[in-house]
């Protein structure tokens, strides 16, 4: 019997015991769970899971890329990003004022920004298998001693995985996936929570859940 | 000034009001619940007396924040943009999932820009990039103002000027920063015209 652990949240699924609050006896293995078989507690797809192994697999070294060039200019959407953050620092620190006036900033580089065209779903989609196949792991290479920047990558990696799973689940299912159930967004790192009730943790942060965000519509 | 200021943590407040009575200025007593940080001298009473731990003590003047290597930085702005860019797709696309999406790519926008150097609204670089936005060409509409306004009003802990300090003549309590209208010294009640400048 093995056992698979989810790479976003940790939960184990063991095939010893299955799942037995879903229905799934003990002994059911793996490769007999549905392909759409999500991970009950954070709702990572199956593909997110490895096998727990008594040994850990042995990383690839990736070579850090040199910057070079000086960074890039900064666009309209990330100065209104770069902007919201500093809103929140004033806010973590009670300092109302100094937070409004940054969200005005932010406020007004989001309607600055040149809006996206042709957008699709997809897209999306291709955009975030990049990310997990190239500048994660560059930007994980580039940290290795910085752990502050590690702990954002740990972050949103996990996110990204999650986002994948969401949008690939999307692809098949379309609306009907989100028709009469809830979707939350924890407001700290940005994980993605469909289903009724957010977890009583965040997954990938580790918030209580009343730092999530329950998502309404958006009138088009 | 004082070094410190006392802030309150709504949430775990519950209301036992030790603040109020020992609170030297009044500062912790306000109609929005959120201590008036003019008032506040520092002193911490307010803290100590809390039973729910609701107070803190939050310094006026904040380290420097953590140095970044420009591998870092290269490689996280990398990721921000490509946030960006999926939070400008979402936003263009119907549905809860695509609210969803928008909203989580700039949580994870700004905390890799965050720890590109971006972390303390305080900080050089934080003041570098305000001072930036004034010298260069902005799009119509640009608020000015606010950009001068937090220049003026943060307190920049890299490069922050010497404060000025004022000596009470009756009791000896030390007050820094300018003498706000009206002061009065927190210990002796004196007015500020008994203060003498160190």
């Amino acid at each position: 019997m093995r056992r698979f652990i989810c790479s976003i949240c940790g939960y184990i699924y063991d095939e010893a015991k299955g799942v037995s609050e879903a229905g799934i006896a003990p002994g059911t293995k793996w490769e007999e769970l549905p392909e759409n078989w999500t991970c009950p507690l954070c709702g990572a797809a199956k593909s997110e899971f490895v096998e727990e192994k008594a040994t850990a697999p042995e990383k690839k070294a990736q070579p850090v890329k040199q910057a070079t060039e000086e960074h890039k200019e900064l666009n309209a959407l990330e100065v209104s990003a770069l902007c919201s953050n500093l809103a929140k620092g004033c806010e973590k620190q009670y300092q109302a004022t100094e937070a409004a006036l940054f969200t005005q900033l932010a406020d007004f580089y989001k309607a600055a920004s040149a809006p996206a065209t042709d957008a699709d779903h997809s897209e999306l989609l291709s955009l975030v298998e990049q990310d997990l196949d190239e500048r994660f792991p560059a930007a994980n290479a580039a940290s290795v001693e910085d752990r502050g920047a590690r702990r954002a990558l740990v972050w949103s990696e996990k996110v990204t995985r999650i986002l994948k799973s969401l949008l690939t689940r999307y692809e098949k299912e379309g609306e009907a996936m989100i028709e009469n159930t809830g979707v939350y967004v924890c407001t700290i790192c940005g994980f993605i929570y469909v289903g009724d009730t957010p977890p009583a943790l965040c997954p990938v942060c580790k918030v209580p859940s009343w730092k999530f965000e329950k998502i309404e519509g958006r009138a088009m | 000034m004082a070094k410190t200021y006392a802030v309150r943590n709504i949430r775990l407040c519950t209301k036992d009001c030790l603040c109020l009575y020992v609170c030297p200025t009044g500062a912790s007593d306000t109609e929005n619940s959120i201590i008036d940080v003019h008032k506040c001298i520092g002193c911490g009473a307010c803290a100590n007396a809390c039973p729910s731990g609701a107070i803190s003590m939050v310094p006026r003047e904040l380290p420097p924040q953590q140095p970044k290597t420009d591998a870092v930085v290269s490689a996280l702005r990398e990721l921000t943009r490509s946030k960006t860019s999926q939070e400008s797709i979402a936003a263009a696309l119907p549905g809860k999932l695509a609210v969803a999406i928008e909203k989580s790519n700039r949580i994870m926008a700004e905390d890799l820009i965050r720890e590109a150097g971006y972390m303390l609204p305080q900080s050089g670089n934080a003041k570098a990039f305000l001072q930036e936005l004034l010298k260069k060409p902005q799009p119509e509409g640009f608020p000015k103002e606010a950009v001068e306004a937090l220049l003026q009003t943060l307190r920049f802990n890299e490069d922050v000027e010497p404060e000025e300090k004022w000596k009470c003549s009756v009791c000896g309590y030390i007050h820094e920063g300018p003498l706000p209208d009206g002061f009065t010294c927190p210990r002796c009640m004196q007015p500020a015209s008994v203060f003498v400048k160190l």
